[in-house]
């Protein structure tokens, strides 16, 4: 206004003629002086200023009377010449009608430095928020806990009294206030997305904002946080495709009258953006940890697993065995079984249990512990698959799973291998020579058929034969072009090596089976027995 | 992979493309259910387009097999690959089904 005061005063001294600027506020309020030449003791009353543009009146200001015009424009301005007794211009009227245009200019210049001051002043602040925002996101773990700064600091930005942040549960499918501005947020009730009647659940679907006005009806679950106008905003994550919904945030009690306006709305959705992004990455790290700690039990499970599993050693002398089990998943179906009977017997059992992961796992090893107490039982590999099955029956029911099955007793003393194949289709006696004899399967898997399983009989050459057991998921194994290794292939390599020890041998397969697969993902459990006795 | 359900007079009959494995029994299994409890009873499965059949796939089959049975229904196989006769020989699972060359001798077969 410096500039205005200047010419005020060049006036005065020129034309000997007191000049003064007053002003009326936006939005009412009180008149008052913006510049005078030279100063003035009071003002004149509201009531008696010209409305008009390009009236004159002559109006009372204290003791003296002045010359008015309204100044044209938006703003309530007025110029005053006076007081007229101290006048010593000749024609007033003409004066005045000179000074308004020059007076508007100068207030319309420095009306526009203001608006620019004002509107500076908002971006920062707006600006500051944002970055406070950041900046609380970035540091607070607690989602509730950003949520409640984050509110706060948003509706004294915008001049709002009432607020809150809700957040969708994907379990329940209902918005639920994590933080709360004038209400206690674990007071404020959820909301369902397909409510009818809300507007977050308006505004969390259609993914749009909403700004209701003062008259317009409270929803009673809103009532909380709803005081006048209320701008409701959408939390949305964005993904190059996709805009998730995550939530609503709500603002209410404007402190001024006026309603929200455009950049309110573009504020408001700004940070709504970076909530968005906070609570997805909260979500992120809370899948990732649990599917960490998923994993890490999927490992335990293994490792118990495969403890369950007999060490080669419990047959010795009697029996030379190797046997390994590469599960598909940490956890699989696939196990085998060794027992020391009397009179130097040895009992071998390989197993496969429909599926894998932890239902096969859990069956596998009841079924282990079953076997160890039948085997112990019976001679009779065909009663000992009986009796197995009869402790299993109920949970293969329940889990609609079955097990394919091969038991063996081998007796070296009469030279006899006593065999129960229940669906096994991987089962062969490889001789010296390298004849290979399959031990076909006599009765569909463990869990199919009522019948009781049967058993047979045959030749068994001690320190020479070998029994040769494995499952599917060996001959199975496929390679990068999806082919599969085949029972001959696996077959051939055994018959190849049956002179080296059944270590040797599994070592072997196992070798032939990686340079087939390659690095093709496993999709079943491979399992390799051999025993020599 | 898919499952086409197709009617021939009072036999669902249907197409398993592809492979029937772990990851697509289950669909299996709803879509003939569904129709046993439209009141389907005679049931056929063919196989002239699936290449391999796990040890899940065949447990479904057994277990809607004694569904349909429990029902006084029927189901039977057919146009079974080498290789998928062989693993049904190999695991006697081939006692359990009826299992028909071509289609058309199975649905003579009803």
């Amino acid at each position: 206004m410096k500039e205005l005061v200047a010419i005020l005063r060049a006036f005065h001294q020129t034309m000997r003629c007191g000049v003064s600027v007053w002003t009326e506020p936006a939005g009412g309020g009180a008149l008052r002086v913006v510049a005078a030449a030279p100063a003035l003791d009071g003002l004149p009353p509201r009531q008696s200023l010209p409305d008009g543009e390009g009236e004159q009146l002559r109006v009372r200001c204290g003791d003296s009377e002045m010359l008015v015009a309204r100044v044209p424009g938006p703003w309530h301005n007025w110029v005053g010449l006076g007081p007229m007794a101290a006048c010593a211009a000749d024609d007033p009227e003409r004066l005045l009608a000179f000074m308004v245009p020059v007076v508007a200019q100068q207030l319309q210049a420095a009306m526009e430095v203001e608006a620019a001051a004002n509107e500076l002043a908002e971006r920062y602040e707006e600006i500051n928020l944002l970055y406070t925002t950041s900046e609380i996101l970035g540091r607070t773990v607690s989602l509730g806990e950003a949520a409640r700064t984050i509110l706060k600091e948003i509706s004294e930005t915008v001049g709002a009294r009432r607020g809150a942040i809700l957040v969708h549960d994907r379990v329940t499918d209902t918005l639920q206030a994590v933080a709360a501005l004038g209400a206690a947020s674990e007071e404020i009730p959820p909301i369902a997305t397909d409510d009818p009647h809300s507007v977050s659940a308006r505004v969390f679907r259609t993914q749009q904002l909403v700004q209701l006005e003062a008259d317009e009806p409270t929803y009673a679950p809103e009532s909380d946080y709803r005081d006048g106008a209320m701008l409701s905003v959408p939390i949305l994550w964005t993904a190059p495709d996709i805009g998730l919904p995550l939530g609503v945030v709500n603002l209410s009690g404007r402190r001024s009258t006026q309603s929200f306006t455009a950049g309110d709305h573009k504020l408001v959705a700004a940070i709504a953006t970076q909530i968005g992004t906070a609570i997805q990455n909260a979500r992120l790290v809370r899948e990732s940890l649990s599917q960490q700690r998923l994993l890490q039990e999927m490992q335990l499970a293994h490792d118990l697993q495969m403890r369950l599993l007999p060490r080669v050693t419990v047959v010795a002398p009697d029996a030379v065995v190797a046997a390994r089990v590469v599960p598909a998943e940490s956890v699989g179906g696939d196990f085998y079984h060794l027992f020391p009977l009397a009179a130097g017997r040895t009992g071998v059992m390989i197993g496969d249990v429909s599926g894998h992961g932890y239902r096969a796992a859990l069956i596998m090893a009841l079924a282990m512990s079953a076997a160890a107490i039948h085997a112990q039982a019976t001679d009779d590999p065909g009663q000992m698959l009986r009796a197995m099955l009869a402790s299993l029956r109920e949970e293969l029911e329940l889990t609609e799973m079955y097990i394919s099955g091969f038991y063996a007793v081998l007796d070296c003393n009469s030279r006899v291998l006593q065999y129960a194949n229940t669906g096994h289709p991987h089962a062969f006696v490889v001789s010296v020579d390298g004849a290979v004899d399959r031990l076909h399967a006599l009765d569909p898997p463990l869990g199919m058929v009522e019948d009781p399983p049967s058993a047979a009989s045959r030749e068994w050459n001690s320190g020479g034969d070998l029994l040769v057991l494995f499952t599917d998921g060996i001959s199975d194994a496929r390679d990068r072009r999806g082919r599969r290794l085949g029972e001959k292939a696996v077959l051939d390599t055994i018959i190849e090596n049956r002179a080296a020890t059944p270590a040797e041998i599994v070592e072997r397969v196992f070798d032939m089976l990686s340079l087939h697969t390659g690095d093709t993902p496993r999709r079943d459990d491979l399992t390799l027995v051999i025993t020599r006795s | 992979m898919s499952f086409a359900i197709d009617k021939q007079g009072d036999i669902v009959v249907v197409d398993v493309e592809g492979q029937l494995i772990v990851g697509n029994r289950q669909e299996l299994k709803q879509k003939v259910l569904d129709e046993l409890e439209k009141g389907g009873r005679k049931f056929l499965v063919d196989f002239t387009q699936t290449g391999y059949i796990d040890s899940s796939g065949l447990g479904v089959l057994v277990s809607l097999s004694k569904k349909i049975r429990e029902q006084g229904g029927e189901l039977r196989l057919a146009n079974l690959n080498d290789d998928l006769k062989t693993l049904f020989e190999l695991t006697k699972l081939d006692t359990l089904f009826q299992i028909a060359d071509t289609r058309e001798r199975a649905l003579e077969s009803f």
